[in-house]
Parts: C-alpha cells; sequence; structure tokens
C-alpha cells in the first residue's frame, strides 16, 4: 500500500435538465494509485449526492464508467489518477460527446444499443473469432468448440472520440461497425448485416481519423476493422455487380 | 440536447488539441483539399489565356514570376504534397493495407512532404 | 428490402468513394507525369512563353494526358467537395440540388479544359 497522498481538483461538469452546462470543483485529498472512478465515487458519498454517473464492475468488464477525463475518453474505473494528473493538478471530467446528456456524466446510449442489435452483435462467440487476425492466437488446438465473451464491452468510448460522429448523431459510429465487422466474421457474409452498414451513415463515412482506435479501452481496435468492412463491402458490391448474390 | 451547439460543433470538428496524428492528418487533408479545389478552378481559368492568344498569356507568365504569386504557389506546391502523399496513406488503409502502421506511414510520408517542399521552395526562390 | 436508387437518400455510396480513392491514387501518378513531363521534359526552361507552350502541344501525347488528366482531377476535387458537404448534414433535397450542381459544374469545366486543349493543340 502506497502512502503518497496529493492533493486533487476534481473539475466536474453539472448538467441537470435543458440547464447550460456548469463546472463544478471539488478538492480532494487522494492516493495517486487510486482510479479516476473512485474520486467521482468520493464526491457523490461525501461531498454532493446529486451528482450523477454510470458505474457497475469497476474491473472494465461492464463499460457504464466511461467519460472524458480531460478531454480524453478513459474508462475511469481502470484510469489511475497518476497518470491524468500530478500533485495539486487538475481532473477535468466530462460526460462522453456525440450522445445526449441525461445528467451530469450520464449520457443516453439507447440509440447506441439499438444499432449493436440491428448488427447482432453477440457478446459471446467462438475463442477463434474473437481475436483480430493479426494477433497470436491465445488458445490454440481446443478440443471442443469453446465461447468467450467478446472484447467490446459497449462502453462508447469510440463514438465519443470519432470526428465523424461529432457532425451528425446519425452516423453508426465505430463500435456499430467494428459490431458488425465481428459478426460477419462469425455468420460468414450475411446480406441484412452488409446493406445495414454499406448505408447513408454507414461505413463511407468514416474519414481515416483513428481516434477509435486510439481511445478504445478494450482492444477491439475499431478503425482496423472498418477498413476490413470496406474491403468486404467492395467485393460483395463487385460480386453483385457479375450476378452472383 | 446533444453536448454541443452544431455551430460549435464544426469548429470542434478542425480542434487538433486533445487529438491523436490521425485527427491530424484528417485536419490537414481536409484543408489541404479544400485549398487546391480552390487552385483547380484558378489554375483553368488562367489558362484561358492561352486561347486569347500570345500577348494575354505572355502577360500572365510575367505576373506569376511576381514574388507574391510565387509564395502563392508554395502553398500549393506544399498542399499538393501533403494531400497527395497523405492520400497514399489513406488509399492503403481503405483497403486494409497497413492500417496498424499508420502513424509510422504518416510520420514518414509527412518527412518526404517537407522535403519536396524545401527542394520545390530552394528551386523557386534561388 | 432493396429500395429503388430513386426512393434512396442521397448518400455516400460505395461506387463514388471507391473511384475517389481509385481516381486520387491515379492522380499521385498522372500529377507527377503532368508536373515533369510540363516543366522538365518540356522546352528549356519549362513552358513559360505562348510559343513553347504551342509547339509543345503539338505532340500529340501531350493533350491527350492533359484531358485524361483533367477529368480524373476534376472528379476526385468534386466528389471529395461532396464528401465534405455531407459531413455538414444537408437535408436530402439539398443534397439532390448540390449533386445537379456539381454534375453541372464537372461536366462545364471537363468541357471548357477540353476545349481549351484542343484550341491550342490545333494553333
Amino acid at each position: 500500500m502506497s502512502t503518497e497522498k496529493w492533493k486533487v481538483t476534481f473539475c466536474i461538469s453539472r448538467q441537470k435538465g435543458s440547464e447550460q452546462r456548469t463546472f463544478q470543483n471539488f478538492d480532494l485529498e487522494v492516493d495517486p494509485d487510486e482510479y479516476v472512478l473512485d474520486g467521482v465515487e468520493r464526491i457523490w458519498a461525501f461531498h454532493d449526492r446529486s451528482l450523477a454517473f454510470r458505474h457497475a464492475c469497476h474491473h472494465s468488464t461492464c463499460g457504464a464508467c466511461a467519460m472524458l477525463v480531460n478531454s480524453v475518453e478513459k474508462l475511469t474505473c481502470i484510469t489511475p489518477i497518476r497518470s491524468v494528473t500530478h500533485n495539486g493538478g487538475v481532473i477535468k471530467i466530462e460526460p462522453l460527446r456525440n450522445f445526449p446528456v441525461v445528467s451530469d456524466l450520464v449520457v443516453d446510449m439507447s440509440r447506441f444499443y439499438q444499432h449493436m442489435e440491428e448488427v447482432r452483435f453477440d457478446q459471446v462467440a467462438p475463442v477463434e473469432k474473437c481475436s483480430l487476425p493479426y494477433e497470436d492466437q491465445p488458445l490454440k488446438n481446443l478440443e471442443e468448440d469453446q465461447e468467450r465473451l467478446v472484447d467490446c464491452i459497449e462502453c462508447g468510448s469510440c463514438i465519443s472520440a470519432c470526428p465523424v460522429a461529432l457532425t451528425t448523431p446519425a452516423y453508426l459510429g465505430p463500435a456499430v461497425l467494428a459490431g458488425a465487422q465481428h459478426t460477419l466474421s462469425v455468420l460468414d457474409q450475411n446480406r441484412c448485416v452488409l446493406d445495414f452498414i454499406d448505408s447513408e451513415n454507414g461505413v463511407w463515412r468514416c474519414h481515416s481519423g483513428f481516434e477509435c482506435t486510439e481511445v478504445c479501452p478494450s482492444n477491439v481496435d475499431p478503425a482496423w476493422r472498418i477498413m476490413d468492412m470496406r474491403r468486404r463491402v467492395i467485393a460483395n458490391r463487385i460480386k453483385r455487380l457479375f450476378g452472383r448474390k | 440536447m446533444t453536448n454541443d451547439s452544431s455551430a460549435g460543433k464544426l469548429l470542434r470538428w478542425f480542434d487538433p488539441r486533445h487529438r491523436k496524428i490521425g485527427s491530424w492528418a484528417f485536419i490537414l487533408n481536409r484543408i489541404t483539399a479544400i485549398g487546391l479545389t480552390i487552385y483547380l478552378g484558378m489554375h483553368l481559368y488562367m489558362l484561358g489565356k492561352l486561347a486569347q492568344g500570345p500577348e494575354a498569356y505572355n502577360d500572365f507568365i510575367e505576373l506569376a514570376h511576381t514574388p507574391l504569386i510565387k509564395f502563392g504557389e508554395m502553398f500549393v506546391i506544399a498542399g499538393g504534397l501533403i494531400h497527395g502523399l497523405n492520400g497514399i496513406r489513406i488509399g492503403l488503409t481503405s483497403f486494409g493495407i497497413g492500417v496498424r502502421y499508420q502513424k509510422p506511414m504518416f510520420v514518414g510520408l509527412m518527412v518526404l512532404a517537407g522535403a519536396g517542399i524545401i527542394i520545390f521552395g530552394v528551386k523557386m526562390f534561388f | 428490402m432493396d429500395l429503388t436508387p430513386s426512393q434512396r437518400k442521397p448518400q455516400e455510396t460505395t461506387w463514388l468513394w471507391f473511384l475517389k480513392i481509385i481516381a486520387g491514387l491515379l492522380i499521385v501518378f498522372l500529377l507527377g507525369l503532368h508536373f515533369i513531363v510540363n516543366h522538365f521534359l518540356g522546352p528549356a526552361q519549362g513552358l513559360l512563353d505562348y510559343n513553347a507552350v504551342i509547339q509543345y502541344y503539338n505532340n500529340p501525347i501531350i493533350p491527350t494526358i492533359e484531358i485524361v488528366f483533367l477529368i480524373v482531377v476534376v472528379f476526385h476535387s468534386l466528389v471529395g467537395s461532396r464528401s465534405i458537404i455531407l459531413d455538414l448534414h444537408p437535408s436530402a433535397k439539398i443534397i439532390r440540388i448540390i449533386d445537379i450542381v456539381l454534375i453541372v459544374l464537372g461536366s462545364a469545366a471537363v468541357i471548357y479544359g477540353t476545349w481549351l486543349v484542343i484550341v491550342v493543340a490545333a494553333k
């Protein structure tokens, strides 16, 4: 146990209903090896019970606690305070971008979840379909079919970081396109999913900013998957051009 | 009730702060794209002088040799090199080639662009 | 649920995007050619006076390269402009108007440029 103590100011975005956003400062004494979410929880517990934020598992499995920490998307439950500020410094915490704000740090992700369903994103898949093709297969020669949870925890960080999602709320966004790519690699080719992402707000809107992959806390590499999707869609289109369904 | 007003959004689109190299490439690409499109229009218009006979064209070439126009041309060369070389990166990654190496690719291509800009600058002004 | 093209909302389509990328890669090659040919292989000191240009255009390969280059560049720049405009998420109606404007603009630029090349080549 470290006994180091830091004085840190949490500058937290507050917004209820249709109010304008304001920032409220909370001075905390923290252990720098604590996580950002620990600080937010302490503010809620000891300073202001009206502070709204989402959290559940505290070990980067549920994806509920993604927030903007000093203007960068972070999964706050695994972001050590040491990594985002210094003793006497400030941590600015805002809700994710590109989602409607419900209250303070809570955003409405229902539309995103709905899109994930539309691309038939399944959180469980055969082990060999879960890794990215360029990675080493962690488990080889499995004797029987084994499944695991896929990497995407649907935290919304990539959509918050995406420069295209910033311009239009209708853009499906990196996680959904990556989810579609995952579905297609499990189900082979699926016309419904292909048509869904080969659409006005689909795979062609991506401007190759690669921000999604930068902020993804869970090794999904959405940018790689979007590029892979493009290749699949083009291949499918060329096949269709020559009359093959 | 989204996070920002739509006017604010458009500005933040070009905001390089807290962004990584991929976004800088995107911002550069978009700015150079707009610049080069404007240049294309001007270039086509100016070459129209060729149809008006020798005097009109030769006068235009004389104008093109003033330092101010040369300075403007440097922007076109810089824009062309940046947009073209970064375009190679976008073209390749769009077909799934080298997506994981997009950052070193960008740095390498921009070093090339920088070298090209210096070479053209030296040739044009000295 | 296949929509016919007229029912479908105008969008960034697969083919436009694909051709934009292909055109972009072609331009890298053609611009290099355009530049080297016009400024280094052309008459001494480049195309810096009227007579040099006229003489240079007598070789039929030059007008051919220039016309192909013109079409590809105009296409790439206008499709690119359309992508930028789409990011401002205009309504379907405005996109249709913009599409028409861009097609007219592109055709005009190509016709004008081709006419210019032919005029110069014929002198």
